[in-house]
């Protein structure tokens, strides 16, 4: 049986500006591919078919079939082809999914596998670029506003200037660093992902107002306080992320990758938010404890 | 007594519990489900599945069509605005529809639903016949989505497909598509359905068989057709009919084909046979069929066979079907609309999804697998941190007990499950078992829980982070609700409805047993 124990850290050992470096650079490292991608390639993120349009089908099938086998067999070019643990129980030995871009008509791509006799078409999926336009313009404004509301939270909960930008500024932190990170593990930008950066919002303001609200609205020191919230803070995100990481893992393994995404996302969002929470948030805090209300 | 008043959170928790098991597993408990249903279809649960895990096919496609609004035009000069603008745009007279003003519109409209006008050339049309459109927009009107939605859930339902559905999905600023979802179906066998056509018939039986036996002859077919309206018969008092109007080309086809039937001088049905369509006596009905059932068969009365003799009846070409009431009348104008779309589908534009049956099932599986694993995970964790099972174990089966009253809100109200929901499942456990943890610690801090005040202000205390950290989430959620995001609605839903379950009666019910627990052991 492992052990768990919150470490106590002793906060007082490091000056502010030393806390606040590390997930300052690494708030500015993530923006900096973000940018960087968004001058390349013309987008901050790469996007998939759910936002620039195109089909997906999976395909069962007994036969063993390489990559290229696979994209020989459509006339159409392919832009990717994944296989999929089937695990013993499945009806088909092998299981590939197969996705094209938004110039392919749906109906002839499904007709290629019907006709094919090695082949089942076991399911499609097919976004038209109006459609992936649509998606995308409203899932900026979906992240926008929600974004906007959490921080309007945050200020009528604490209404004070350092610590509400603190939460405000380490949940946007909490978002860049899994995008940042996406782009370099080259991984598109699904719906699923969305609801994921929606839900580390969420996740993310937790941890943030649990500490705020030991330090600001308790009785005790400032590390006695902090030392508590850590305590259940930490608690909190470790659990979230053991059960994210095997989600993910479990997820990728059957191929079901709306959950896969998520998990994802959420294990590298939750990551970053322990940090951005213990250092980024916690300094500003101790800095508004002890040098802000003097002013 | 007062030991339930103290814990009325814990009782709570337990109605909920049972409610939902009820909503869950007894056959017919939510509306619009039967008992027998439910034990035909070997469902163990009242769960109602999506396509992402049951298997079928979904559909989103916008309505091809151009509108043009705020003309003043009126329904006396309604058929003769179409007729022009159809000429003039030369185009099929059944793809130009005018709105004319009328109780439900303050101002008229007309919506083109082909491809090939442009918003300026309808413009230009209307202009050459005096009227001024206030706005020329892509898309058609209101009255046209719902037609829409009617025809094809008609045809859904002609076709005998199980659980399908569809609805008018809008997009604030921009269009409005058509959702179509039918389970047990595949991609090209929902597309056949949608373009199958209409399944009222309209015949002639007279006789002029060998031997004096009766024939039977389709009269009067779709294309034939204009304008169909279920309406009551004014002169004849509250009679429901159908009024077809006869497309100009058609009506003297039609006159010469029923005077062919021998109905110039007009005909006595007779004792019509209804059940086989057969006729052994009198001079001859015209016959309705819906789906081959027999709905009327009428005489014709002399002065409108005679109309049929000398051509008049090519001036005023409505034929009528009477019916036996409202809603008879009704389904025969919708099949007879149904036959064809009041707008086409632009397939090319489509989003949709199509899975099989058994895939789904091994996506409704894995997913159940995955689910369990990450509640393991969560568990072994908060058991390493806090060693001790009576914290531990009320905090699973509270997490749990939260999924299973959203479980059996979900069956009550028969939202079809769908991946996307499942993800919700999984946010809920993760900001459940978060609050459980802030509630734990809240409690279990130094110091005992001696008295019902300490622990009313500790549980105070971290409810007010719990109700803040809800807040949030709950802000963070609101905008996928309304936003059509394709299944991110559904995930939104189900979180939402989960934190404030969660929020209201599942985690301070958590607070109540520790609390008991916890003295217990003092």
């Amino acid at each position: 049986m492992f052990e768990f124990e919150v470490p106590e850290v002793d906060y007082t050992q490091y000056s502010n500006r030393q806390l606040v470096a590390v997930p300052l650079v690494v708030l500015g490292l993530a923006l900096a591919v973000i940018f960087g991608w968004w001058v390349v390639t013309g987008a901050p993120v790469d996007r998939g078919i759910d936002f620039t349009g195109g089909t997906e089908l999976t395909i069962g099938t007994d036969s063993e079939y390489t990559n290229e086998e696979i994209n020989s067999l459509f006339d159409e070019p392919t832009v990717s082809v994944q296989g999929i643990n089937t695990g013993t129980d499945a009806e088909y030995e092998n299981q590939y999914v197969v996705t094209f871009d938004n110039s392919v008509n749906t109906e002839s791509v499904r007709t290629t596998v019907q006709s094919n006799e090695d082949l089942t078409l076991l399911g499609s999926g097919n976004t038209s670029p109006l459609f992936g336009a649509q998606n995308q313009r409203l899932a900026v404004i979906g992240v926008g506003v929600a974004f906007l509301g959490m921080s309007l939270l945050a200020f009528a909960f604490f209404r004070t200037f350092v610590p509400s930008i603190a939460i405000v500024v380490s949940a946007f932190s909490d978002i860049m660093i899994p995008i940042a990170i996406m782009n370099l593990l080259g991984i598109k930008l699904s719906l699923g992902i969305v609801a994921a950066l929606l839900m580390l919002i969420g996740y993310s303001v937790d941890s943030d107002i649990l500490l705020n609200n030991h330090v600001l609205r308790r009785s005790g020191g400032f590390y006695e306080s902090t030392h508590r919230a850590m305590q259940t803070g930490v608690t909190m995100t470790v659990t979230s992320i053991a059960a994210m990481a095997v989600m993910a893992v479990s997820a990728t393994l059957f191929g079901i990758d709306l959950m896969a995404d998520i998990g994802l996302i959420l294990v590298l969002g939750l990551t970053a938010d322990l940090m951005n929470t213990y250092m980024l948030n916690v300094t500003l805090l101790r800095w508004y404890k002890y040098e802000g209300v003097k002013r | 007594m007062s030991q339930l008043r103290e814990n009325w959170r814990v009782v709570m928790l337990v109605t909920l519990l049972i409610l939902s098991a009820v909503a869950l597993f007894v056959p017919g408990v939510p509306p619009g489900t039967t008992g027998s249903e439910g034990a035909a279809t070997d469902r163990s649960t009242n769960l109602n599945y999506g396509i992402q895990l049951s298997g079928g096919t979904r559909l989103r496609a916008p309505i091809v069509g151009i509108t043009a609004e705020g003309i003043n035009v009126t329904e006396a000069d309604r058929v003769q605005l179409e007729s022009t603008l159809a000429e003039e745009l030369d185009i099929d007279s059944i793809d130009v529809r005018v709105r004319p003003r009328g109780p439900d519109r303050q101002m008229g409209a007309v919506e083109v639903v082909t491809e090939n006008v442009t918003q300026s050339e309808l413009r230009t049309a209307l202009g050459n016949n005096g009227y001024q459109p206030e706005t020329v927009r892509d898309g058609v009107t209101a009255e046209t989505r719902q037609e829409m939605v009617r025809s094809i859930d008609e045809k859904l339902r002609t076709s005998a497909l199980s659980g399908a559905s569809v609805q008018i999905v809008n997009v604030p600023g921009g269009e409005n598509f058509v959702s179509i979802t039918a389970p047990d179906r595949d991609r090209e066998e929902l597309v056949d359905i949608l373009n199958e056509r209409g399944v009222v018939k309209i015949y002639a039986v007279y006789p002029g068989g060998e031997g004096g036996s009766y024939v039977r002859e389709e009269v009067l077919q779709r294309d034939q057709m204009d304008d169909i309206s279920a309406s009551t018969q004014s002169e004849q008092g509250n009679n429901w009919a159908v009024f077809i109007t006869v497309r100009p080309e058609a009506a003297d086809e039609f006159s010469q084909r029923m005077v062919d039937a021998g109905f110039g001088d007009g005909a006595n049905c007779g004792n019509y046979n209804h059940s086989d369509i057969q006729q052994t006596e009198g001079d001859g009905c015209l016959v309705h069929t819906l789906n081959g059932e027999v709905v009327t068969a009428r005489g014709v009365r002399a002065d409108l066979g005679e109309s049929f003799a000398n051509g008049e009846f090519s001036n005023d070409p409505v034929y009528i079907v009477p019916t036996n009431g409202s809603e008879q009348a009704n389904e025969i104008a919708l099949n007879l609309e149904a036959g064809q779309l009041p707008a086409p589908l632009d397939l090319s534009q489509d989003s949709g999804a199509s899975l099989d049956p058994a895939l789904a099932e091994r996506f409704k599986q894995n997913s159940l697998v995955t689910g369990l694993i990450a509640v393991l995970m969560v568990s072994l964790v908060v058991y390493a941190r806090y060693k001790r099972a009576e914290v531990v174990i009320p905090m699973i089966v509270t997490a749990l007990s939260e999924v299973f009253i959203l479980l059996g809100f979900v069956a009550f109200v028969q939202y079809p499950l769908n991946l996307s929901h499942l993800a919700g499942f999984i946010a809920v456990i993760g900001t459940g078992v978060d609050d459980l943890i802030i509630i734990a610690d809240e409690i279990l801090q130094e110091g005992k829980v001696e008295t019902g005040r300490v622990f009313q202000s500790r549980f105070r205390k971290a409810f007010w982070v719990i109700g803040a950290a809800a807040a949030t989430t709950i802000m963070a959620m609101s905008p996928l609700m309304v936003l059509p995001l394709g299944d991110l609605s559904g995930f939104a839903i189900i979180t939402i409805v989960g934190v404030l379950i969660g929020v209201l009666v599942t985690r301070p019910a958590y607070g109540d047993i520790l609390r008991s627990l916890v003295l217990d052991e003092d």
